[in-house]
């Protein structure tokens, strides 16, 4: 198959039809044609985390997946990660504990710390380290950022709800 | 440099047959696609040019980890993810769950299958080390044909592999583990989330004692994944005394062909191939309980 | 309970400086989006020295799409700095020397860009790349220090001989150095490299121009230095600064590489050309080969003390290794003297440095501008006293460490105010120094070693560099104000750091200030973000503007109270009076019947200030760590931080902290993984991308971080304020080299400390 092929995604719950070329990753998708530039792109090799989306409920490289490939699959960005004007508590927790400093790994850390909270409501402070090493943060030095996720799942569970 | 991959022809076989049959027609232009995570990273970077991929993602029947008395199977679509979750790997593969678990991107482990790993060809796989280790075999498909071969004879070279004109790799067997069986897995590297500079994967069984039979595969230390075959012969029939860990470490070193690249240097890692298969004996022992 | 309102307090970020970035909005210059918007791309030469022969574009320019093609024949040929010329030495007037072209007819590094190309998307662009021919010359070339010395060497630049960028005597030197050394008890010398570093933001260089039908340039930049920019694109374009509004959206992280101007003019040059935006995204391979690093220097020391550890001559020569450019390596390698030979107090100083072009990537500044370079190679050498003279480490600092109201490290400006003895004393105390120092070595394969390093960094870089800026601020009727500044921000949350200090001058909430910023256009002059800077100097323009809009509030407030604007207080948004508090006026009603005022007298309250710096304020600190070396496999793992600070008062403790704690993944990185590897043959960048070039994942940081703060207010930084962003990362790697040593008995000379460099050192002491 060659050229141009519409497909279907379901980003943040929405559904799109977008045509897109085989050649086209998920992440020049959601940024060139839906115009949803909270991803992020970086190192392109699969080192920096940085294009991280979630699909189906798991933390994906954006730039190493061909948006054909994950046609009619539900994928999450961190537009949509607040609900209804209401930020997750993980939004809250990485800005009330300094976890955010430039913000340009913030949306990979958000996705892929709420990934390991659907996974693990309780995870230790080396279960975090393991999750999150996939996703490089050149200003933090990540200790706030380890901090703000220990302290979201905490407040996730004794809510029992995501949001406030 | 660029940040778009090149345009290309894009094929997703319904079947193995029909890939196979895509592979065999289109040869050198096409390549496989399996997580992407690999391939789709070179093809930006121009290190390889392709006309077509060969996507595997939607055949039907190839995502599984299973165990029955044949071993441990693995399909071409298991990802390193559901391999590091799975109870039977974590349990009673041990070896292979610590290569993988050693790799620390979770980003990677979702997309990046095991077979992938294996099929990039590097010296340096931490799955392929310890798999080695573990005697895997590589089950592969081709137009006509199903053929199996032990992982130990499917590198040819950096980046090489026997795989011929029309086959894709469909498995992974790995057979069960004889009673006594221990084993460690062991690498450096710059940071954490970095490939090995050096890894070594030790597989021994021990019967009252005694080294009946050892497997040492190293990694990162030649153009493939090699075994480090006199080292064993130093273990084989032994305690694991103190002197016979020490010759075969010094003899595990003596067998590799290290080079120099951005990640370390030649010397170090014939250094480190020593440290590590003694490490590895070492950790051996203590799980099993071997004194001395 | 504190004295403040706001000062002093953890501040989240303010809701539009930080709510964006975890809800995608926030917009980068990558994501910059205008309608008919191009793609640019740049073509490079493949060699690292060499003349165009000939370069044919017509072939690039037919491919349906493409929209422009440039060579350096479309472009004024203009010569210009990428670290700006007008940003002149206060002290001597010295101006760097423009030695760059927008687009080359001469090739002098991998990566210089020789053509650029504007096409409908970046699949298009690419494929113009290539059908672009350039007949090159290769020339040889040189990539090192010393091969660029060579008396045969090639000339990179006309200019230079004998590929002598700058050489430049330490302007402070004092006394005589050899009468120093001929009465010192004890001489120590050392020749010490350190490397390169790369400011490896996450967001790719990125910059988008446009040029509207009257000729008004508007440029999406990253850029720190917003103003300074503006200016250095004025020249080279021939434009009024006027015509050019440069703006700043988020930026993905800076670290000093984004001080400079890189693809800038090449997107205006686009733009002018096809009269459409146009938007340049570097790939990360393209940043980690062609941006600037952190300059490599080799460094010889030599110190004298005095039998009690007086420090009494000290010399310093330096070589920096510049790329194929003077860029900030001009600045970067001189100042590395003035960390240097400024720290401790000593009689007698002498030093000089040369900048040595070769035909390498561009070297400049990054995080600390030179100071970890000193810091590196100067602790290590009090380090060697130390052990040499039989006085403790953390003794022979206090003995020598600078005093306020003596002259500060960048020059002969008094220092304002200095902790460093403090932070000394409780970093070693928290560590345990006294106690871990004592311990008998240990002999088994993982040894354990504590180490530290003392710092004096700058606020600003006055008197080195002119220190100006301005800030207005304005209330509104609701009684909130907007703060109109331009400082550039890389991530520091300096908006809610400098809301702070204006909601504290003014009584109202951090919350109730709107900052306006991010263009030239809108705000009054900025130096920008550098030096440490933002928090000292932008904040006392701050408050400056702040205590202007307060007196005209204060003043109507007491004609509508009938009091005297003496008797007038401000807090909680309320203007009261003193002596009795139930007497008084919202914000909000004041200003609003000041905007509104039926009288006929309307005005808006507000207040406007530049802040031009005359004073040094140097931040001091600590740095203690305890390091575990593995001495089979040289794997060091640092256990340990403990960092003491004295920054004056702290405006924003949380802000702060995240400062230190990326300082120190900064630093671990420099000591230990960071590698800028250039091919010796090609001269091709290897370390390119993150996976060959490795900065520290959350697993290399240490798991225990204590963080102290001083907080004794300085005189001059606003509510006592001095700089931090620098300082967080200066002593790292010496603190990491010192306890390496402490570790394995033996000193490594050469950054990054890898596991083959400790093993081959161990092999050659165990040889004797
Ligand atoms: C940041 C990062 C860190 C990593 N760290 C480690 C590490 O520590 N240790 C380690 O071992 N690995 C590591 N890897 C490698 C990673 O595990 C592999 O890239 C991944 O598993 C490849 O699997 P894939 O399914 O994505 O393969 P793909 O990229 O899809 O394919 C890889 C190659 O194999 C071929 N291929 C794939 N499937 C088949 C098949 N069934 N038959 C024939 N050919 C096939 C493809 O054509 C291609 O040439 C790392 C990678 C990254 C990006």
């Amino acid at each position: 198959m060659r050229g141009k092929q519409v497909i279907k995604l379901t980003v943040n719950g929405e559904p799109y039809e977008v045509e897109v070329e085989p050649h086209m990753t998920l992440l020049e998708v959601l940024r060139d044609k839906l115009n949803l530039t909270g991803t992020k792109g970086s190192c392109g090799v699969g080192e920096c985390g940085t294009c991280t989306v979630l699909v189906d409920g798991k933390p994906f490289l954006s730039c190493l997946t061909l948006a054909i490939t994950v046609r009619d699959k539900n994928i999450l960005t961190i537009e949509g990660l607040a609900r209804d004007k209401k930020l997750h508590i993980l939004q809250k927790a990485f800005l009330e504990h300094g976890a955010v400093q430039c913000g340009f790994c913030t949306p990979a850390m958000l996705l892929t710390a709420k990934a390991l909270l659907d996974e693990n409501p309780n995870p230790t402070r080396e279960e975090i380290r393991e999750y999150i090493s996939g996703v490089l943060c050149r200003c933090t030095g990540y200790v706030k950022i380890i901090e703000a996720i220990m302290s979201a799942a905490e407040e996730i569970r004794r809510r029992g709800s995501e949001y406030e | 440099m660029v940040r778009v991959l090149t345009p290309f022809e894009y094929f997703e076989p319904k079947t193995v047959e029909e890939a196979s049959n895509l592979l065999r027609d289109y040869g050198e232009k096409v390549r496989v696609l399996a997580g992407g995570v690999d391939l789709l990273a070179r093809i930006r970077r121009r290190e390889i040019q392709v006309e077509g991929l060969v996507c595997i993602q939607r055949i039907p029947g190839l995502d599984y980890v299973r165990q029955d008395s044949e071993g441990l199977k693995i399909g071409a679509l298991t990802t390193l993810r559901t391999l590091e979750r799975s109870q039977e790997v974590r349990e009673n593969y041990r070896l292979l769950f610590d290569a993988i678990h050693s790799i620390h991107s979770i980003q990677v482990k979702n997309m990046g299958t095991a077979v992938g790993n294996l099929c990039i060809a590097t010296p340096a796989s931490d799955v392929a080390v310890s798999l080695l280790a573990l005697d895997a075999q590589m089950k592969i498909a081709g137009p006509s044909s199903e053929r199996s071969m032990p992982l130990e004879n499917f590198y040819l070279g950096v980046k090489r592999t026997a795989l011929q004109p029309g086959e894709l790799v469909t498995g992974i067997l790995v057979p069960p583990l004889p009673k006594g069986s221990f084993g460690a897995f062991m690498k450096l590297v710059r940071t954490a989330t970095d490939i090995a500079k050096v890894n070594v994967a030790v597989r021994a069984t021990l019967r009252n004692g005694g080294c009946e039979e050892v497997r040492i595969a190293l990694g990162s230390v030649a153009p493939t994944i090699v075994r480090a075959r006199k080292a064993e012969e130093a273990l084989r029939g032994t305690r694991l005394e103190r002197e016979a860990v020490v010759e075969a470490a010094e003899r595990a070193a003596e067998e590799v062909n290290p080079i120099t690249d951005i990640r370390s240097t030649a010397e170090y890692r014939r250094e480190m191939v020593k440290v590590l298969t003694r490490r590895a004996v070492e950790k051996i022992k203590v799980e099993a309980g071997v004194k001395g | 309970m504190s004295e403040f309102s706001w000062v002093g307090k953890p501040h989240p970020p303010l809701k539009m400086e930080g709510v964006p970035k975890v809800t995608g909005e926030a917009i980068y210059t990558v994501d910059v989006k205008l309608p008919g918007m191009l793609v640019g791309k740049i073509l490079r030469s493949p060699h690292p020295h060499a003349k165009i022969l000939r370069i044919d574009k017509s072939k690039a320019e037919r491919l349906p799409g493409v929209k422009a093609v440039l060579t350096f024949e479309d472009i004024p040929k203009v010569k210009y700095a990428s670290s700006f010329r007008d940003m002149p030495m206060a002290t001597s007037g010295t101006l760097q020397p423009p030695d760059q072209y927008v687009l080359t007819d001469k090739a002098r590094y991998v990566g210089d860009p020789v053509a650029a190309v504007a096409a409908v998307d970046e699949y298009v662009a690419e494929e113009a790349l290539k059908l672009i021919e350039v007949e090159y010359e290769p020339l040889p070339a040189v990539f090192t220090i010393d091969d660029a010395l060579k008396p045969d060497a090639p000339q990179i630049h006309d200019h230079a001989k004998g590929n002598i960028a700058a050489h430049v005597k330490y302007p402070f030197a004092q006394g005589d150095v050899e009468k120093g050394f001929a009465e010192a008890d004890c001489v120590v010398e050392g020749t010490f490299f350190v490397p390169r570093q790369v400011g490896a933001h996450l967001e790719p260089q990125a910059c988008t121009a446009y040029v509207d039908p009257t000729g008004k340039v508007t440029v999406w930049s990253p850029c720190q230095l917003t103003f300074p920019l503006r200016r250095e694109l004025a020249k080279i374009f021939s434009l009024p600064e006027g015509m050019i509004n440069v703006v700043t959206p988020f930026v993905g992280g800076s670290f000093g590489t984004r001080l400079s101007l890189y693809c800038e003019p090449i997107a205006i040059a686009l733009a002018m050309k096809t009269g459409k935006p146009v938007k340049i995204v570097h790939s990360k391979e393209e940043d980690f080969s062609t941006l600037e690093t952190r300059t490599a220097d080799r460094v010889t020391v030599k110190a004298g003390f005095k039998k009690d550890g007086t420090l009494i001559a000290m010399q310093m020569k330096v070589y920096t290794w510049a790329g194929a450019y003077a860029a900030r390596a001009y600045l970067a390698g001189p100042i590395l003297l003035m960390w240097g030979l400024g720290h401790y107090r000593c009689p007698n100083t002498d030093g000089e440095c040369f900048v040595v072009y070769t035909n390498t990537t561009p070297a400049g500044a990054m995080r600390g501008y030179g100071n970890p370079e000193a810091s590196t190679v100067v602790e290590q050498i009090m380090d060697m006293a130390a052990e040499k003279l039989g006085i403790d480490p953390v003794e022979l600092r206090l003995k020598n460490v600078k005093k306020a109201g003596e002259p500060s490290n960048l020059g002969p400006c008094p220092i304002e105010s200095t902790y460093e003895d403090e932070c000394i004393r409780i970093g070693a105390e928290r560590i345990g120094w006294w106690e871990k120092r004592k311990l008998k070595k240990q002999e088994g394969v993982k040894r354990r070693g504590l180490g530290m390093a003392a710092m004096m960094h700058c606020s600003g870089a006055w008197p080195l560099l002119i220190e100006h800026s301005s800030a207005m601020i304005k209330f509104n009727e609701d009684g909130s104000v907007n703060m109109i500044i331009n400082p550039a921000f890389p991530g520091t949350h300096c908006w809610t750091t400098l809301a702070q200090i204006a909601a504290e001058e003014l009584g109202i909430s951090p919350e109730d200030v709107h900052v306006v910023t991010g263009s030239t256009d809108t705000a009054m002059f900025d130096l920008g973000s550098h030096a440490s800077r933002t928090t000292y100097v932008t904040g006392n323009a701050v408050l400056e503007a702040a205590r202007e809009a307060k007196r005209q509030l204060l003043e109507r407030a007491s004609k509508m109270l009938g009091v005297s604007p003496e008797e007038l207080t401000v807090k909680d948004g309320r203007v009261f009076v003193k002596a009795d508090p139930s007497k008084g006026l919202t914000i909000g009603e004041i200003a609003r019947s000041t905007i509104w005022d039926l009288k006929g007298e309307s005005f808006n309250i507000s207040g406007k200030a530049s802040w031009s710096s005359r004073y040094s304020s140097p931040p001091t600190g600590a740095y203690f760590t305890e390091v575990e070396v593995d001495t089979e496999t040289g794997e060091v793992k640092v256990l340990k931080f403990v960092v003491v600070i004295d920054c004056g008062r702290v405006i924003n403790p949380m802000t702060v902290e995240g400062q230190i704690q990326g300082g120190i993944s900064q630093g671990i990185g420099y000591a230990l993984y960071e590698d800028y590897v250039i091919n010796k043959k090609t001269g091709v960048v290897e370390s390119d991308n993150f996976n060959t070039y490795r900065i520290a994942t959350n697993y290399e940081m240490p798991e225990e971080i204590e963080i102290i703060f001083i907080n004794k207010p300085d005189p001059k930084g606003p509510f006592g304020a001095k700089g931090v962003g620098e300082p967080a990362m200066v002593g790292v790697a010496a603190a990491i080299a010192n306890a390496v040593y402490d570790a394995i008995g033996v000193r490594l000379r050469e950054l990054p400390i890898t596991p083959e460099k400790i093993l081959k050192a161990l092999k050659e002491k165990e040889k004797g």
